[in-house]
């Protein structure tokens, strides 16, 4: 069993929705997020360029379905499924696995985030 | 003295292989096809100017209609095959074959290709082409000879082109539906496309998508002087296109049981397609929301005719394209007679490709796709 390593970010009272937070992880820059109240948290170095991918914009997946030949494909977006887009040339991350959303052989490392007596915590394992 | 030299293409090799060409031309008469045509076009073509093609091809090589005289001003002849001044006559097809190395081949109409170019109405595109597939099949294909035909489809009017896969359907002189890709607009990604797809998957009929020259000289801009230009860029904008447009909109998960085919831009264009697309595809997915792998995964899932076949490229660039393409995605086809045709040799002389592989490219994909 990997041993934890929890590096503070702040009280979770002050952790609003939507809030971001950069931490140092083992000289990793990582972007927590708190999206619909779940929290997330993400390397800050795209695997693209190495852009501030934390920093980007956040939404939510575009699906596509195929209804019948000659129709519009319906296109909606996923509610279950938050996103974090890179701000420097797009390249979009599923926030909770990391997965590119183009490829998923591209994973952006993630992190666990746990909150113990009240204080949000990054988990420093992988 | 010419000596013989390993270099030079093995004519002998080709008997060693079963070569199935998926792409030839059978330089239909006007004349023969208006028999078969339905009012008012049949006595609108009968009664017209034409002579027997249409228009000669030397008389468009001085003030052409589409950059340059094919033949090149009198560059290039065909001792086998009545193209370009007569049209071509069932009797002669087998002499073309043998006089190239093929042994099945399939036909695709040559005056279609010119039809791109008709965008005035969608009337003459479906009349022409539905008289084509009586013609053909009443006085030309044979399929127990291995000649197999391609069913022209008239996309602009997609009932009409319905009506045509209706016709063929169990038909065993065709084998597969012909989409030209010049002129498609709007590209044939286009939902409105859609049941045409859903048909040729049902009937198990591959699309054949092949490139064509009609338009060639206002092609995405005009003020090009020379075919040179305008056949480089063109014939592999045209078929660009329309691989871009179906991948991006999703026809092969659409319909996944379709079998894809394009034809007549050469191989080299394919990777840097499918490089450039999946670049960006990275940057932009919830535009493609239908696909669930990369688009140059779908790209190489098509199948792709040889010719013109880049032979006097960079032998390591070319096994390279290859490779990312796949032996496996690969038909031989000939083209033949147009002025650009390939022989099987521009495979069998190939020093980076197996036996298999060889055999493959010759004729297994093609027995395998359009079921021979
Ligand atoms: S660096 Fe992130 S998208 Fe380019």
């Amino acid at each position: 069993m990997s041993t934890t390593e929890l590096i503070e970010v702040k009280p979770e009272s002050e952790f609003e929705e939507g809030d971001r937070e950069l931490v140092d992880v083992n000289g990793i820059e990582v972007g927590v997020l708190r999206v619909n109240g779940e929290f997330h948290a993400v390397q800050n170095r795209c695997l693209h360029d190495c852009g501030p991918v934390a920093e980007g914009q956040v939404s939510r997946k575009l699906v596509g379905e195929f209804v019948e030949p000659g129709k519009r494909v319906e296109k909606d977006y996923d509610d279950n499924e938050p996103i974090i887009s890179c701000p420097w040339h797009g390249w979009s991350y599923d926030l909770e696995t990391g997965e590119q959303l183009a490829d998923d052989d591209i994973v952006l490392p993630t992190f666990d985030v746990v909150v113990e007596d009240g204080v949000v915590y990054v988990d420093g394992q992988q | 003295m010419l000596e013989s030299d390993e270099s030079q293409p093995n004519q002998e090799a080709l008997d060693r292989y079963h070569v199935i060409d998926g792409d030839c031309h059978y330089m239909e008469s006007f004349h023969d096809v208006a028999e078969y045509m339905e009012e008012p076009w049949k006595t609108k073509f009968e009664e017209s100017n034409f002579d027997e093609k249409g228009a000669k091809q030397n008389l468009s090589s001085f003030f052409p209609f589409s950059t340059g005289d094919r033949q090149a001003h009198g560059k290039i002849t065909r001792e086998h095959s009545s193209y370009p001044d007569e049209p071509e006559t069932p009797e002669r097809i087998r002499e073309g074959m043998e006089s190239i190395g093929v042994d099945e081949t399939l036909l695709i109409s040559h005056l279609i290709l010119a039809g791109a170019g008709t965008t005035a109405d969608d009337d003459r595109q479906s009349a022409f082409a539905k008289a084509y597939v009586e013609y053909m099949q009443e006085e030309v294909l044979d399929p127990d000879d291995g000649i197999h035909g391609l069913a022209p489809i008239p996309y602009g009017d997609v009932d009409a082109s319905l009506e045509i896969l209706d016709r063929i359907e169990g038909e065993e002189e065709y084998v597969g539906a012909c989409f030209v890709t010049a002129g498609a607009t709007p590209p044939l990604g286009n939902r409105k496309y859609d049941p045409l797809y859903e048909r040729c998957e049902e009937l198990g009929l591959p699309a054949v998508f092949h490139t064509g020259g009609a338009g060639l000289d206002e092609y995405v801009r005009a003020g090009y002087q020379e075919m040179l230009e305008t056949h480089t860029l063109g014939f592999l904008e045209s078929n660009m296109s329309q691989i871009v447009s179906l991948v991006v909109q999703g026809v092969p998960e659409k319909f996944p049981d379709l079998d894809i085919v394009f034809m007549e831009s050469g191989i080299t264009y394919i990777p840097g397609l499918i490089t450039r697309l999946d670049e960006e595809y990275l940057k932009r997915p919830e535009e493609a929301p239908l696909l669930e792998k990369k688009p140059g995964e779908y790209i190489k899932d098509f199948y792709y005719g040889t010719q013109p076949l880049e032979i006097s490229a960079d032998p390591e660039y070319l096994e390279k394209c290859f490779d990312m393409v796949g032996a496996d995605s690969l038909m031989y086809a000939s083209d033949y007679p147009h002025w650009d045709y390939d022989r099987p040799t521009t495979v069998t002389d190939l020093p980076f490709l197996s036996e298999d592989e060889k055999k493959q490219i010759l004729s297994g994909n093609a027995q395998e796709v359009f079921d021979l």
